[in-house]
């Protein structure tokens, strides 16, 4: 069955990552985990960590002080999505803009502050302020204020594949008219508490404990941020750029498709029509870069024809969510057009395989 | 003229309530005019309030609570209720998909514990607990005990996360990524969200009474549903048992505030109307609300604001109750429950009366059910959420004859 997704545009790409908060491509470098200092640990700890900026110097006039940082990043890289993407919200009816965002964890940074509060005044003493920021959709929310966005509002978790799921949900709002654009986000905060449970869990690379270069070996390194795409059905982005050079395509994304089993390369090579793609992104999704299953897909997919771009450990380590990165990354190194597949692949409770398929077509 | 390929039907309904299992338990109960909503001081120390709690809960194998959530357990129970009559076998049940929704979801097996020393409280049997912790993991709860291998997705949405699953995997529908879509929500209760809530001064300490002038404030609950969501061509080409027709769905956001619904209820209005529009149906077609109805002063006001706006051109007063009065709110599963409800209150005919509506908020254009149960054909209701954050969701359901 291959679901048929509306011709939407990817016209706008914001993010907070690693490599900063950027507005478009990421001009492509490859990082090394930083120490981690923001909480005591028992001895070297290394992540690819978002380094500590001012919102408001990126984004004039946004105030986040109340805010953590989920939000707020959430917000930065939203409006430098929205201002890659050339468009003027004052221009566009915001009732038909809707924000997706997919997480895994949610704003964990509250929900442990929420804990701390219960663990030092008990259950009847916790912090009323913090409470409703706990809330998974806190970060969706507060993108839907600041901008005045009244179009459906959706926060999304899937594992392995939140931000491919995200994807997919915002085209078909855009294709069954629920909306005229759409948000797409996708990220992670890093806390104590999911370092220190990926690491009870023995999932982490050894690089996460020496200073040497990173070897996508074994296990993965634990990543944060936030990345945020502007989707605009294709009419739409054709219309504006008649009247704006702004008006830009990154990427047409076509068709996508996720499942928890099933015979993945049936399904690929169906969604694919025949064609074999000249570009298939890994999306490594907490796996082992070097040594993941997704790169034994994608050969069998790509065969020798098309170039297979390996996961980037940075996006790999954002786990559910970073397949949004995955796509900003591969699209910043490969420039060039034709068929690209985004693909990702997870291991279920059951042994079988869960994967997931975006087909984009580079302009 | 209706393309069976394109309307989406409801053809399995699974429930845990404080009532029990099973949508008839929840319809018995709720038609006996039957209130789960009880005195509780146990749930941490120091807490005294009214919830309404699921008893007895049969697990739904050995070892399985080792590894999942009790909102996780509560989610299984509900999918396997709804999927009791349902080929296992079949090519389109194996390759289902899921959307849950929750919003505390593994939050009911972690403690503050976990404050002081992480890694210490992973050591000491944490690990698995807090492995429950993403909304994520319900869908898979879901997924992996009925052996489907189709999309899963968890939505968290604050209180309108379980409408919103229906909606979401309705627009999955007809996009065809999976041949059926089990979707609803599920959410038990815990010392985390009955803090909060009471650190808001949000909770009534008796029983809640929606939309009464003398409301105090909202009782939590918990609870389970799951619908069985197939396209009409498929559910007859299986010879299926329709219980009703998705006719509308609609999502909006208040873009207002991050908790306070806007004032006047704009955006939920703005949902019924959209959510109208794709049923086309007019405001006089629908003969129920299912409304969120919370009890808290600031919800109940905006809400009856958005019945009347939304309704304006009727002929007649608009019937609407609140069902969280029998048995609180549920929270991420609320409406998916709701949405439960309003397909029995069209099956049988019957529009249940919120309870203890004793002074209801004067509004002219809403017939507030209270009293009895109300009696008449329904062929078209509509169930609405809304939550922190300012979403809001409604689902349009029909009689298959409507």
């Amino acid at each position: 069955m291959t679901p048929n997704l509306p011709d939407v545009t990817i016209t706008g790409i914001g993010s907070v990552s690693p490599y900063g908060p950027l507005a478009g491509l990421i001009s492509h470098s490859k990082l090394e985990p930083s120490v981690i200092a923001t909480w005591k640990t028992a001895g070297l700890r290394r992540a690819f960590l978002v380094k500590p900026f001012r919102p408001a110097e990126v984004v004039p006039g946004l105030k986040t002080r109340r805010l953590d940082r989920l939000s707020a990043w959430a917000l930065v890289a939203s409006a430098l999505a929205i201002k890659d993407a050339g468009i003027d919200l004052s221009q566009v009816d915001r009732s038909r803009v809707a924000v997706v965002f997919a997480t895994s964890f949610g704003c964990v940074e509250l929900t442990e502050g929420f804990y701390q509060s219960a663990a030092a005044n008990g259950w009847s003493g916790t912090d009323p302020s913090t409470f409703p920021e706990t809330l998974a959709n806190s970060a969706a929310s507060h993108v839907a204020l600041f901008h005045h966005l009244r179009g459906p509002n959706v926060t999304v978790g899937s594992k392995s594949f939140a931000g491919e799921s995200a994807l997919i949900q915002a085209a078909s709002l855009l294709r069954h008219g629920q909306a005229d654009l759409a948000i797409v986000l996708a990220g992670d905060t890093l806390t104590r508490t999911v370092y220190e449970w990926y690491e009870a869990a023995a999932l982490l690379s050894p690089a996460c404990y020496n200073s040497e270069p990173l070897l996508e070996d074994s296990g993965f390194v634990p990543s944060e941020g936030v990345t945020a795409l502007v989707l605009e059905p294709e009419g739409r982005r054709e219309l504006r750029s008649e009247v704006s050079s702004d008006a830009r395509s990154y990427a047409h994304f076509r068709s996508g498709r996720w499942a928890a089993g099933g015979q993945p390369v049936e399904v690929i090579r169906q969604l694919l029509g025949g064609c074999i793609p000249s570009l298939t992104i890994c999306a490594g999704n907490g796996a082992p870069c070097a040594t993941s299953s997704t790169t034994a897909l994608a050969s069998e997919i790509a065969g020798h024809d098309g170039t297979i771009v390996p996961a980037q450990a940075v996006a790999a380590g954002l786990v559910d969510t970073g397949a949004l990165l995955h796509l900003i990354l591969a699209l910043s190194a490969h420039p060039s057009g034709g068929q690209a597949l985004l693909l990702g692949t997870s291991l279920g409770a059951s042994g079988e395989s869960g994967f997931a398929a975006l087909l984009v077509e580079l302009p | 003229m209706i393309d069976i390929r394109k309307t989406v039907v409801v053809t399995g309904v699974g429930v845990v309530s404080p009532y029990g299992i099973g949508l008839d338990r929840l319809q018995a109960g709720m038609l006996s005019g039957k209130c789960c909503l009880a005195p509780t001081n146990d749930l941490y120390p120091g807490f005294e309030g009214t919830t309404a709690q699921v008893r007895e809960l049969p697990l739904p194998a050995k070892g399985f609570s080792s590894r999942h959530s009790r909102t996780d357990q509560l989610a299984v129970v509900a999918a396997q209720d709804a999927v009791a009559v349902f080929d296992g076998a079949s090519v389109a049940f194996r390759e289902s998909g899921v959307v849950m929704a929750s919003t505390v979801a593994g939050l009911t097996e972690i403690d503050p514990g976990i404050a002081h020393d992480p890694a210490a409280w992973y050591r000491h049997g944490g690990l698995a607990r807090a492995a429950t912790y993403p909304v994520a993991r319900v869908a898979d709860a879901v997924g992996e005990h009925l052996g489907v291998r189709g999309p899963r997705c968890a939505v968290s949405v604050a209180c309108a996360s379980g409408a919103m699953a229906i909606a979401l995997a309705a627009n999955l529908l007809l996009d065809e990524v999976a041949p059926m879509i089990f979707a609803g929500g599920s959410d038990a209760l815990c010392p985390f969200t009955l803090s909060g809530f009471n650190s808001l001064q949000a909770l009534d300490p008796n029983r809640c009474r929606p939309f009464d002038q003398n409301r105090k404030g909202l009782n939590l609950g918990e609870g389970s549903a799951v619908l069985v969501l197939e396209t009409l061509d498929r559910a007859a080409a299986r010879n299926a048992n329709v219980l009703a027709v998705l006719r509308g769905w609609a999502m909006t956001n208040d873009a207002f505030h991050p908790t306070a619904p806007q004032e006047q209820g704009n955006g939920l209005a703005d949902c019924m109307r959209l959510g109208m529009e794709m049923a086309e149906a007019g405001p006089d077609e629908i003969g129920y609300v299912n409304a969120h109805g919370t009890g808290t002063p600031l919800n109940d006001i905006a809400e009856t604001h958005a019945y009347e706006t939304a309704f304006r051109e009727r002929s007649r007063p608009i019937p609407v109750s609140s069902t969280k009065s029998y048995f609180g709110h549920c929270l991420g599963a609320a409406g998916a429950l709701e949405a439960a409800i309003t397909i029995s209150a069209i099956r049988c005919g019957a529009l249940f009366p919120t309870l203890r509506l004793t002074d209801p908020i004067e509004s002219p254009g809403v017939d507030w059910l209270r009293g009895e149960v109300r009696r008449q054909p329904l062929p078209l209701a509509i169930s609405v959420s809304a939550g922190f954050g300012g979403s809001n969701a409604a689902l349009i359901f029909g009689s298959i004859r409507s």
